[in-house]
């Protein structure tokens, strides 16, 4: 790793990181105002009515319970979207879309092995992704607090849903950051990385919407999250296996293939 | 080729094959294609010259540099920087050595000094340099105050050349270095490229402008579709180039077809035109008892001399 280099790193993404903190500190505590608000008028509408109701549970999260409503706040798209800017955005650009500029070439006739270079972007993703979803808990927290409801969130269960959020999240950075160093371009990493995202994300929606075509969602990144199971207390340790087998072999892949690739003059 | 200890680039039978397979179209089947950017190269560069590279545009330059700093690996033959293989020892290599890539690119969003800050502590030691070269390129303290997106063609190339040389390195390999400065300020880097060889530095210097590496260069290799044709020092590529002789003389013209160094001898209306290779004593002396009214002895060119590496067939085409 190179203290420079992530220095660098987290002063070049301050501001896209405030604006998205901004983003995910919003999400996170308008989440249990709807619950203590709305959530038990919202609970009498949708009761008796299967298909409204198959809507309102999407990927184990609602808004008829507070940990339901901050479970919707990991799975929701919103949330994606923002996490997306750096799980995704920011992990494709940092090698491919530096190298398309040109600016990566300047970094690396420094005294910097290609394997430092990779570790500190990868480290600095992961702080990113920590600090967002620590943003998004504590205004959850702060939130249920002002409304009331604070006694019905079980707090020592946050930290290991903060810790499967990020595993997830680290999952696409990490594919990301793979397929940024495979290619030249930045249009190709981007596609990639998307494409695994979204499809996992249409698993999981497909499956949660869908009663019939639920063993889509084993399939599904997203659906290892569990974010209501483990704020009830039951983390699996076989998600938890899984996030991190999937990041393991991400990162080796990225370690393998960086050193080795060639890196012609940027067009 | 055997190195010498003061060698600060050597290359032996360094080759580059860039391949792919590839489905040929219509076809049935897969081709392999594959495109050889540098066949066999071996050179070594002295410490303490200035080096010239010389080659039109996809003649190898740029493949020769990028394996030399670690960013594409060779498919064959070994090249050391400073006494370090290039292949495993990359970082160490470019610990010592300054690069300025041809078409340099920057972070556009930080000023000038924020980049040449940072730039120069990713090589995690000081700028001794950087104070005389923004002296000697005129770039003020106000100047680099502004971002980076504000600066001309020529702005950036001088912060490029900046980044490469500010904390003295025992090698800068430049590639094309004064693309896009003013005549006034390449001749300012120049200067700087003399004071650095009167230091003892190496410089690598890739360009295009033969003038520029005649003026500045102790020895220049020129490769031609990825080989070496040809490795000699400025002057005695410029010795051995033929100069063009025009003189107008009285009377029955001199015969000089059998004087050494003189070809070409063509004589019309009085006006006497020959080809002068070499020593210039024996021609002097064949027309020492010759009334000549005027004459003109062109002077050898290196852009003569690279023109006539490349009128002939490329290397390894067939005859």
């Amino acid at each position: 790793m190179n203290l420079t280099l992530f220095r660098r790193t987290l002063a070049a993404y301050r501001v896209r990181l405030l604006a998205v903190g901004t983003g995910m500190f919003a999400w996170g505590f308008v989440l249990p105002i709807i619950y203590a608000t709305f959530g038990q008028d919202l609970k009498e509408l949708v009761e008796g009515n299967p298909l409204l109701s198959q809507f309102a549970r999407f990927g184990g999260g609602d808004v008829f319970s507070l940990h339901g409503a901050i479970a919707l706040g990991f799975i929701h798209p919103f949330t994606l979207v923002l996490m997306g800017i750096f799980a995704v955005g920011f992990s494709t650009v940092a090698v491919a879309g530096e190298r398309q500029r040109g600016t990566l070439e300047v970094i690396l006739a420094r005294p910097i092995s290609r394997h430092a270079v990779y570790l500190t972007l990868l480290l600095a993703g992961a702080l990113f992704l920590a600090l967002l979803l620590a943003v998004h808990l504590v205004a959850s927290v702060t939130s249920a607090s002002l409304m009331g409801v604070l006694d019905e969130l079980e707090l020592a269960n946050l930290p290991a849903l903060w810790l499967v959020g990020w595993l997830l999240f680290m999952c696409f950075l990490a594919i990301g950051l793979a397929a940024s160093v495979s290619f030249d371009r930045l249009a190709p990493a981007l596609g990639i990385t998307l494409t695994i995202v979204l499809a996992s994300y249409l698993l999981e929606v497909v499956g949660s919407l869908w009663p019939d075509a639920a063993w889509l969602q084993d399939y599904s990144l997203f659906h290892h999250m569990a974010a209501a199971e483990v704020l009830d207390g039951q983390m699996m340790a076989g998600d938890i296996a899984l996030f991190g087998t999937v990041i393991a072999a991400a990162v080796a892949s990225a370690w393998i293939i960086f050193p080795r690739r060639d890196l012609a003059a940027p067009s | 080729m055997v190195p010498t200890p003061m060698s600060a680039i050597v290359t032996r039978g360094l080759s580059k094959t860039y391949g792919a397979r590839e489905r040929v179209l219509g076809g049935r089947g897969e081709a392999a294609t594959r495109v050889r950017a540098l066949t066999d190269l071996s050179i070594e560069v002295r410490q303490g010259e200035i080096f010239g590279f010389l080659g039109p545009n996809g003649a190898g330059k740029s493949t020769c540099i990028r394996i030399l700093l670690g960013y594409l690996h060779p498919t064959g033959g070994s090249a050391t920087v400073l006494g370090r293989p290039v292949i495993g020892d990359a970082a160490e290599v470019r610990r010592r050595v300054g690069y300025l890539p041809s078409g340099i690119s920057f972070y556009d969003t930080m000023t000038g000094e924020g980049l040449l800050d940072y730039l120069a502590r990713l090589y995690g030691r000081g700028s001794p340099r950087r104070e005389a070269l923004l002296d000697r390129l005129e770039l003020s303290a106000a100047t680099l105050r502004r971002p980076v997106r504000d600066y001309s063609r020529g702005m950036r190339q001088k912060i490029g050349i900046i980044q490469a040389l500010q904390h003295d390195p025992e090698l800068a390999v430049l590639d094309e270095p004064s693309e896009g400065l003013d005549p006034l300020m390449q001749h300012a880097f120049y200067d700087i490229l003399d004071e650095l060889r009167r230091d003892g530095r190496t410089i690598f210097f890739s360009s295009h402008v033969l003038s520029e590496v005649e003026r500045v260069c102790d020895r220049v290799a020129i490769i031609r579709a990825g080989r070496l044709v040809a490795l000699s020092d400025v002057e005695e590529l410029l010795r051995r180039r033929r100069r063009r002789v025009e003189m107008r003389v009285e009377g029955p013209p001199p015969s000089l077809e059998r004087v050494p160094g003189v070809s070409g001898v063509e004589s019309r209306e009085g006006i006497l035109t020959c080809q002068l290779e070499g020593d210039v004593g024996p021609f002097l002396a064949a027309i020492a008892g010759v009334r000549v009214f005027d004459l003109t002895i062109e002077p050898a060119r290196l852009e003569e001399a690279f023109l006539e590496f490349y009128t002939d067939d490329p290397p390894g085409a067939p005859s």
